[in-house]
């Protein structure tokens, strides 16, 4: 993190001076600091090892990528004064954000009136990605509303059936309680019988109580879809309680860290990045790049960043020299990226389509016999719509 | 007998916590709003502590003095220079405190979530400790060391010659002082056990369930209960953090979870209105506020 907030600090201080006439100038704006930066400022460090890394190899076509990283805490009221310094001051040809939905809206709004595309890498997708995609907006983030619920319940249901008893938890935020509430929704139509979603708030001092709750309704399976600390106390907390069905949760960043640190197999991680046990070549670049650069956080947390700098490498590149908004925003809609394992498939998105055409799951979880991670489910494609 | 486990639990939470905003108010009148910051600290400090030494044993307990000293140091080389200023000059400094904490916090230990239990060797497993309800193992430790806390404090308060003095600089500090009672002493000493005694719910939560920046908000979330027992009173911290627990785990339970959030700043606010002084806290301690 020191490097990340020197970085930061340099760019506030000094980035408008220290500028190069031929860099392609990227601005991001991200939840570096405050109470939820360890879901974003490990990928946005996994991002700006990339664009190091794609730097000293002599950049695009021998122009440098300038990046430009802003902190805004999470804060809507901070997200919107970077993105006016980004795009008033700085003039960048794409603007990323890397934060809570809360800062969505303003950055939005700026990136529309200025005509410069917004890629959300490490946030949610929000709905104006997926098509019709609006113009500007695009995605590279792993999970995606609705599609992760229908493959979370089409393995509950390859694995146990329909005639279960389903819990649902969900962290008190719109992004996950709506997710949970369509997942209530299509647990139903499949008969199962979900339960009353139980919304944790954020500061939680116990998730006992809510676990309590979960457990005497005697559910089965849980599925939880929400910030990991949510996901994954609830679950230790069930545990703790003597509960012994299966859960079932969204792999974020720290899924491969906490596989291994709960050793349960009971513990189920869904998700659309792969995992470094499996040690792609792309996984020991990336833990190369960390180790070299003496990063914060921990390889294995930087898969979203990593896929980020894929993708805007090949927009830049896609958008040629002089580059300007409007050609990156035409290399962005009609892109292809080779993820090169990091995730099922490649990265496409077409005038229409900015989330991707096609996304694929997997489920991990701990086998106690192996003392590893095993994949319960290989890649399983669904074509997004 | 399962809610009544999850509201001494979280009762105990919120008491341990609490315990900080009562000793620092009731000796000093300073209403110290980076409580949260301060244990959150203490926190990372037995991260430190359980890096380099990796025993239970040692690592606690060391971190546990530095905390002291933290509190102490607090007082001596800030909270000192607010001495003849207004109770809102000082108010507002330990918010400003509050933001600087955080950010060096991220500077030195980043945003990461981490586990101090896991250098330490601790694994929380399942204790039933009334028949049908189970806790984790270290909400049971910390059912026991809120117990600790508190009578030894009451002890410590009513039984000591230190504790007499405190008393003596929270109820009239000039005339505590013109009895030779040296007021800075004994405020630092307030501040670190204030300090101290956070840290300690700070160190027991993030052992059970890990350690980041949102233990801030534990932390506000403690308030509430002092508030309604009383600033000004230990015990009214105590009966207060389980009154707001029973709402919290009730709702929960019965209602909504969502109102669990929302229920301790309702009664909070209901307690102002119709007693702002706290069920058992003293209508001139709340004047001064």
């Amino acid at each position: 993190m020191n490097r990340t907030i020197a970085l930061a600090a340099a760019a506030g201080l000094f980035g408008t001076a220290a500028s190069a006439q031929d860099a392609y100038r990227i601005g991001l704006s991200g939840a570096l600091t405050g109470p939820t930066a360890g879901s974003y400022a490990p990928a946005i460090e996994g991002f700006q090892l990339y664009i190091d890394r794609l730097n000293e190899a002599g950049g695009i076509d021998g122009h440098p990528v300038e990046l430009i990283v802003l902190d805004d805490s999470g804060e809507a009221s901070r997200g919107a004064t970077n993105s006016r310094r980004l795009l008033g001051q700085e003039d960048v040809l794409l603007m990323i954000n890397a934060s809570l939905s809360s800062t969505f809206a303003p950055m939005m709004a700026d990136a529309s009136r200025a005509g410069v595309p917004l890629l959300f890498a490490a946030s949610a997708c929000p709905a104006e990605v997926f098509p019709p995609a609006q113009p500007l907006f695009y995605c590279t983030t792993a999970f995606g509303a609705v599609y992760d619920s229908r493959a979370t319940l089409d393995f509950i249901e390859a694995q146990a059936g329909s005639d279960i008893s389903l819990g649902l938890s969900a962290m008190a935020i719109p992004l996950s309680r709506g997710e949970i509430e369509a997942a209530e929704g299509l647990a139903s139509e499949r008969g199962m019988r979900p339960q009353a979603p139980t919304i944790v708030p954020p500061p939680t001092a116990d998730y006992t109580p809510f676990a309590t709750s979960i457990s005497q309704a005697g559910a089965d399976w849980v599925y939880s879809w929400a910030p990991w600390v949510t996901e994954v106390r609830t679950f230790e907390a069930l545990r703790r309680l003597g509960w012994e069905g299966e859960y079932i949760a969204w792999a974020h960043l720290e899924a491969e860290g906490e596989l291994a640190r709960l050793q349960d197999p009971g513990f189920h991680a869904i998700g659309a990045n792969s995992l470094f046990a499996e040690d792609l070549p792309v996984h020991q670049e990336i833990r190369a790049a960390a180790e070299a650069a003496g990063a914060t956080y921990s390889p294995d947390q930087m898969a979203e960043g990593w896929v980020a700098g894929l993708v805007v490498e090949a927009a830049l590149r896609g958008a040629g020299w002089p580059a300007t908004a409007e050609s990156v925003n035409a290399a962005m809609s009609q892109l292809d990226v080779d993820t090169q394992g990091l995730r099922g498939g490649p990265i496409q998105w077409s005038a229409e389509n900015h989330f991707r055409a096609t996304q694929y799951y997997r489920v991990y979880r701990w086998d106690a016999d192996q003392s590893a991670i095993e994949v319960v489910q290989d890649w399983t494609p669904y074509t997004v719509e | 007998m399962q809610l009544l486990a999850n509201i001494i639990v979280l009762g105990a939470i919120y008491a341990l916590i609490s315990c900080g905003y009562v000793l620092i108010y009731r000796v000093s009148r300073v209403l110290n709003l980076a409580h949260g910051e301060l244990m959150m600290v203490g926190a990372y400090l037995l991260l430190t502590t359980a890096g380099m030494i990796p025993n239970p044993w040692i690592a606690i307990p060391v971190a546990g003095l530095l905390s002291l000293a933290m509190g102490a140091l607090v007082y001596l080389l800030l909270m000192r220079r607010m001495t003849g200023e207004s109770v809102l000059a000082a108010i507002l400094t330990t918010i400003a405190l509050g933001i600087l904490l955080r950010g060096v916090v991220v500077i030195f230990f980043s945003a990461a979530h981490q586990y101090p239990s896991v250098p330490l060797g601790l694994h929380a497993s399942s204790v039933e400790v009334l028949p049908g309800a189970r806790i984790s193992s270290l909400s049971l430790v910390l059912v026991v060391v809120t117990a600790l806390v508190y009578g030894s404090l009451f002890a410590f308060l009513r039984l000591s010659r230190w504790g007499l003095r405190m008393r003596a600089a929270g109820q009239n500090p000039l005339l505590a002082a013109q009895r030779g009672i040296n007021l800075h002493g004994i405020y630092a000493m307030v501040w670190g056990i204030a300090i101290f005694t956070g840290s300690i719910a700070g160190m027991l939560i993030s052992l059970d369930a890990g350690l980041d920046q949102t233990l801030i908000m534990i932390g506000l979330k403690a308030f509430p209960g002092a508030l309604v027992g009383g600033l000004d009173s230990l015990l009214g911290a105590l009966v207060g953090s389980l009154i707001v627990a029973a709402a919290e785990v009730l709702l929960i339970q019965y209602v909504n979870p969502l109102l669990a959030d929302v229920v301790p700043f309702l009664i909070l606010i209901a307690m102002l209105v119709f007693r702002p002084w706290g069920l058992f806290g003293t209508r001139e301690a709340l004047d001064r506020v």
